[in-house]
């Protein structure tokens, strides 16, 4: 588990998992490329493959946060350079919709990130994943599932629940 | 091309490879254009491209041990064309220059003298503090002095030292005095309480003295409410933008030339009287290579009617710098005992060479330096020296 | 997991690659095979040096067969690098090849970061992902699409002449387009070519005429593409034809409009020989110009401006050639593959203020020099200022606009050697003391160093220092010299040298339209604007983009032999396309779930490529398969989830994301 990495003094500090998202063409292209370059980036993220930012369905993102993602990336192609023309604006208005949902849901929109990456820019996906990194670690853990897991209990031992789901 | 400040701050030779400049300097080509632009590159036995490759080597106590750093004028040539981009005068050389005075067993006369009046004095030529404001009262606008009359002001004007007592900086005072009364900008000075700012190419050399202006300035200022400094010293320009900065100092700080040009059209209604003079206009290292204002300077003195206005060879980036920076303005005596010859003498040179009537300039050193180096060439009837500000305040009717 | 009960007869191979050290040094390989091992449905979990040699391949392969694998996992470089690789192992040993799955583990992992620790956790989630997801994937056949056989080639330098010869003798049809009037490019200006000083012209010019003369290339000159549509096999290609003002099928080169234009003597600046000489509005861009065709330029015709001419050239053109009312015309035509060789610019040397360039007439670029050189140039030859006075002393400065982060940082590659054939040259021509400023030399590739040693010979001063600094000589009796100041780097000195002339050795930097070029062929270029390369040493001419391909200096600097090389490495792709006929593309595309339809309409209007439409008889949506490009974008927006893609099935992204949060079900929640 990322959670226990040692810090080197015995202590165990906390890392954030993200789950990225990036478009076969530009973002992963880029990663990619900033692995044959060698550029070095932080570890807590892990990359999903989809061909175009516009497949990130809404749920994935929900889905991602609500089983354990402390952040997501979503990493498109810049305006105008989509490989499928326009799929990269599609998200981009699902995106601010969802930071605005996931707002109301008590997730920091902050742990919700879009960049668009071309293919050539290798050190933006350093830059950018450094930096979410770090914002995420300054929120802290989400940890949904636990959270959830909390909520069930507190409902099953609340003696109005429990009296119903008694009956 | 300034270095990140926040990277650089209270970097040694032995941290400098933790730093961004650490890693620039990792990839110099060892091209040679720093050294081949360097104005006294000539003079020095490791010039700057030998001085990055000695450190590369772990060989930097070597260069320290001679005085190749002490001619080095601050002009910021070869940071401005290094194709990899390395800070060299804002950060390397410092360090060098730092390591060198310290080393030195004795300092030139001249240069230690002008330590310590900026020590005792406040200004590096040993004037009485309290004759810093009298100037003030050869002005026919008013000047407000803050001590006197400490209620909050927009623009607090950081006069220095050079223009508060040399005759011929106070004339630029006047001049300013004049445009920021006319302008009807809200200004005041700190009078008798200023001191010098500790241009940045002296702050490394003697950081403790560096250390006491700055100090002294940044609780003086922060007796005073205003909203930003304006100054005529492209030096002070940078100490406070780039070393003031590390020691906390925020207030936005605007040399005098771009500070005007948002009242570019107002200034240019009060331009009524023509000069029909031809002029040729000498780029300040700090304020033109380091800070980026070369157009600026040429559309004001093309605000004014009459000026023609023509280039010497070497002007904007390739401008060659009077000699007066990094300490040069009290090293003059030492570098003639080398046998080097004044860079005001060759600058003075180009300018001659255009014809122009005027030499018009944008930083106080430089009056003095190119006056003197106008009788040097026995030119002194021929051509004037004046600052920007003074042609625009003789072109505002009165 | 979910669905756990239906998966019985799943038997998933896991594979991780040490890629000698590349993975391995970083990436505990062992724990991530054993951890492998242990998640369900996996059968084999195994790591080997090299998983893409042979063996490695044929261990999957023995497994498959051996085992009964169905699902193989490999944790390896990119899926760009060896996806097809695996896939097509397991295909060979009777596996549906899209029941493979691959782990980024190199590029996006090992190499990226430097905490074992970290990465070998980050791997397994990786794999943990993958091991879910290939649960999910299904048997899929490859989408075949046929080729048109036609080619466009875009850009008549070198590289596009070359690409269009090569498929044209191999019986394709080729479209050439070509902006300027003449085909030739920047070849054709030069005098002579490194390091077997052969005349350009002499080897380029029957090139020109044989693209001409070639019954299978349509040759479009002063044209340009200005709009493409389809993919891979099917491109619809617009191309604007510029008018010229000169009916191409009656012109039969006489130049005799020129000579009777009412101008006697060119006024204007003339593009070919960069304003060393005057052209007239009515002109050729040079004389060994193909197609031999005249153009006339409205900006500068008194026709155009004023329209009271006398017309003197319509007077004089015996076949009537002439027509100051020709438009332009659009030409839509249809091509299977298209390469790009669209070249070049020079880098203006105006960005170095302090080399003088526009304010010292004797401060030249290289080009300029060419054509100076050139024996049909403005000079006829003679190596001559701008005064007329022939130069005794000529400093050649290196890397101009090259290597330097405030221009261009990058090595342009041709320099050194151009730097050093124009020093020869110029030697030759002049007897001049040619001084050679240089930060490095570079000389790599055949007789290319020995070429640069027998220079050397002949008298030709190399300085190493990057000049710093060109002003003019204003020291006693001054004579218009230019003084060139460096470091002699070698020497420990600083050098001054009074010279005649300076030849600025300009670096190659992409066109200025780069990447209006890229976003119409939808290829991608590096933040300076050079074409990107699918892979830079497996597939150097490919793009990401099927179907289209890259010659020449577009894709980087390079010289000629090497743009010529890459000029046939591209027309053999586009060959190894046509003469297939077809190609498989990803199977990729979305569906409709008929059933679960609402017919609320929503994903219609989002498809890019209209490939969805609405069946009014059953009230549902329906893909069509042959538009669909696969991005999923109507995937994601469908709201009652009844569009599927395949490859990227929701279940398929959804385990991927159980996978590597570790996420563990509770037994309610199934």
């Amino acid at each position: 588990m990322m959670e226990n990495k040692s810090n080197g003094n015995g202590q165990k500090e906390w890392q954030p998992k993200i789950v990225a998202f990036f478009c076969n063409w530009c973002t992963y292209t880029a990663a990619d490329s900033a692995g044959v370059s060698r550029i070095k980036y932080a570890p807590n993220i892990r990359i999903i493959r989809v061909m175009c930012s516009g497949r990130v369905d809404p749920q994935f993102i929900l889905d991602s946060f609500a089983k354990g993602a402390d952040g997501v990336l979503i990493g498109g192609c810049h305006p105008g350079d989509c490989h499928y023309q326009e799929g990269n604006y599609k998200c981009l208005r699902r995106f601010r919709l969802l930071q605005r949902v996931i707002n109301s849901f008590g997730i920091e929109p902050e742990r919700l990130r879009l960049e668009w990456i071309s293919a050539s820019e290798a050190d933006r996906v350093r830059v950018v994943v450094n930096e979410m990194v770090n914002q995420v670690k300054a929120l802290g853990p989400l940890a949904l599932p636990q959270k959830y897991e909390e909520l069930k209990k507190e409902i099953e031992h609340h003696p109005v629940t429990s009296e119903i789901k008694e009956e | 091309m300034i270095a990140d400040l926040e990277e650089i701050k209270g970097v040694t030779l032995e941290t400098i490879y933790e730093t961004s400049e650490g890693k620039l300097i990792l990839t110099c080509i060892q091209c040679g254009t720093c050294v081949g632009t360097c104005p006294h590159g000539e003079y020095m036995k490791y010039p700057p491209r030998r001085i990055i490759e000695m450190l590369l080597h772990g060989l930097a106590d070597k260069v320290s041990d001679t005085d190749s750093m002490l001619k080095c004028v601050n002009c910021y040539a070869c940071m401005a064309k290094c194709p990899r981009g390395i800070h060299l005068t804002e950060v390397l050389l410092q360090l060098i220059k730092e390591q060198t005075i310290l080393k030195l067993p004795t300092l030139p006369a001249e240069l230690q003298k002008a330590l310590e009046n900026s020590y005792r004095y406040g200004n590096p030529m040993g004037e009485s503090g309290r004759k810093r404001a009298n100037w003030v009262a050869t002005s026919k606008y008013p000047v407000r002095i803050l001590s006197q009359n400490p209620g909050p002001v927009d623009v607090l004007w950081f006069v220095e030292s050079y223009p508060a007592y040399y005759p011929r900086g106070q004339d630029t005072c006047r001049a300013i005095a004049k445009i920021f009364n006319r302008l009807e900008i809200d200004f005041a000075i700190l009078g008798n309480e200023e001191r010098s700012a500790g241009e940045c190419g002296l702050l490394a050399w003697e950081t403790g003295l560096a250390e006491a202006l700055i100090d002294y300035n940044i609780s003086i200022l922060g007796k005073y409410t205003f909203n930003k400094i304006v100054t005529s010293d492209p030096h002070a320009l940078d100490a406070f933008n780039y070393r003031y900065r590390m020691y906390g100092f925020k207030k936005p700080v605007y040399h005098i030339i771009p500070f005007l040009m948002p009242y570019y059209d107002k200034l240019k209604s009060m331009l009524t009287r023509p000069l029909n003079y031809s002029v040729t206009y000498h780029d300040s290292c700090c304020l033109g290579r380091h800070n980026g204002f070369f157009d600026e300077p040429r559309a004001l003195l093309n605000a004014i009617p009459g000026i023609k206005l023509v280039e010497m060879f070497h002007h904007r980036i390739n401008s060659i710098c009077c000699g007066g920076g990094g300490g040069g303005m009290w090293l003059d005596t030492y570098f003639k005992s080398q046998n080097m010859e004044r860079l005001s003498d060759i600058r003075i040179r180009e300018a001659i060479a255009t014809g122009a009537d005027i030499l018009a300039v944008g930083c106080p050193y430089e009056i003095p330096r190119f006056e003197d180096a106008l009788k040097v060439a026995g030119y002194e009837n021929k051509m004037v020296v004046k600052d920007i500000v003074e042609l625009l305040s003789e072109s505002m009717e009165d | 997991m979910t669905n756990q009960g239906n998966n019985k007869d799943i038997r998933i191979g896991f594979y991780i690659c040490h890629c000698g050290t590349n993975i391995a040094s970083t990436v505990d390989v062992q724990k991530v095979v054993e951890f492998a091992s242990k998640l369900p449905k996996v059968v084999v979990s195994r790591d080997y040096k090299y998983m893409c040699s042979d063996p490695g391949q044929e261990l999957i392969q023995k497994d498959i067969k051996e085992l009964g694998l169905n699902r193989i996992v490999v944790a390896a470089c990119s899926p760009f690098l060896h996806e097809k690789t695996f896939r097509n192992a397991s295909s060979q040993a009777g596996l549906n090849q899209f029941y493979f799955q691959m782990v980024n583990t190199r590029e996006q992992n090992s190499w990226v970061h430097l905490d074992p620790y970290a990465s070998t956790e980050k791997a397994i989630d990786l794999v943990r992902a993958a091991i879910y997801r290939v649960v999910y994937h299904k048997p899929l056949e490859q989408k075949r699409v046929p080729i048109h056989p036609d080619v466009l080639v875009v850009g008549g330098g070198i590289a596009g002449i070359h690409a269009a010869l090569t498929l044209a003798n191999a019986g394709k049809k080729v479209y050439l387009v070509e902006r300027e009037p003449s085909i030739g490019g920047h070849m054709a200006m030069f005098d002579k070519t490194f390091p077997t000083l052969d005349c350009a012209a002499c080897i380029l010019t029957p090139k020109m005429t044989a693209v001409k003369n070639h019954p299978n290339i349509t040759l479009w000159t002063y044209s340009e593409v200005i709009g493409v549509d389809g993919y891979v096999g099917n491109f619809k290609v617009k191309v604007r034809r510029k008018p010229r003002y000169i009916n191409e099928d009656l012109c039969i080169g006489c130049l005799d409009c020129i000579e009777a234009c009412v101008y006697k003597e060119g006024r204007f600046y003339d593009e070919f020989n960069l304003g060393l000489s005057k052209r007239k509005p009515v002109y050729i861009p040079f004389p060994q110009a193909v197609p031999l065709l005249v153009v006339i330029d409205p900006e500068t015709c008194i026709q155009f401006k004023s329209g009271k001419c006398k017309q003197t050239c319509v007077e004089v053109c015996e076949p009537n050639a002439i027509d100051f009312t020709q438009k332009e015309r659009i030409e839509e035509i249809e091509v299977g593959t298209i390469i790009i060789a669209t070249g070049f610019q020079t880098f203006d040397p105006k960005k170095i203020p302090y080399y003088g360039y526009g304010t010292y007439p004797n401060v030249y670029t290289a080009l300029e020099v060419e054509r100076l050189i050139n024996a049909s140039g403005p000079t006829q030859g003679q190596i001559v200022l701008r005064d007329g006075t022939r130069p005794k002393s000529i400093a050649i400065i290196h890397c101009v606009g090259s290597r330097d982060k405030n221009t261009n940082q990058w090595c342009s590659r041709v320099c050194c050697l151009y730097s050093i054939k124009l020093a020869h040259l110029l030697k030759e021509r002049t007897e001049a003391e040619i001084y050679n400023f240089y930060i490095d030399i570079r000389t790599p590739g055949k007789m290319m160093d020995e070429f640069f040693i027998r220079m050397k010979e002949e008298g030709i001063k190399f300085i190493r220092g990057r000049v710093a600094d060109i002003y003019p000589d204003t020291s006693n009796g001054c004579c218009g010299k230019l003084v060139v100041k460096a470091e002699d780097t070698l020497v420990g000195e600083i050098i001054k040298v009074p010279v005649d002339m300076v030849v600025l050795s300009i670096g190659l930097e992409p066109r200025a339209d780069a990447q209006e070029i890229r976003r119409m062929f939808n290829i991608t270029c590096s933040t300076e604007g050079f074409y990107i390369e699918r892979h830079p040493k497996l597939a150097p001419v490919n793009t990401f983009t099927d179907g289209i391909f890259l010659a020449g200096c577009c894709q980087g600097p390079k010289d000629i032999p090497d743009t010529v090389a890459q000029a046939g490495a591209a027309a053999a792709e586009a060959l190894t396309l046509i003469d297939t006929g077809y190609i498989e593309i990803e199977p990729n595309t979305a569906f409709v779930l008929e059933d679960d339809c609402s017919g609320c309409k929503s994903c219609i209007p989002l498809c890019p490529y209209t490939a969805i439409s609405f069946l009014e008889d059953k009230k549902k949506a329906f893909i069509n398969e042959v538009l669909c490009k696969g991005c999923g974008t109507c995937v994601a927006a469908c709201p009652s989830g009844s569009i599927v893609q395949n490859l990227f099935e929701d279940e398929e992204i959804f385990s991927e994301i159980v996978g590597v949060l570790n996420y563990t079900y509770h037994e309610e929640e199934v």
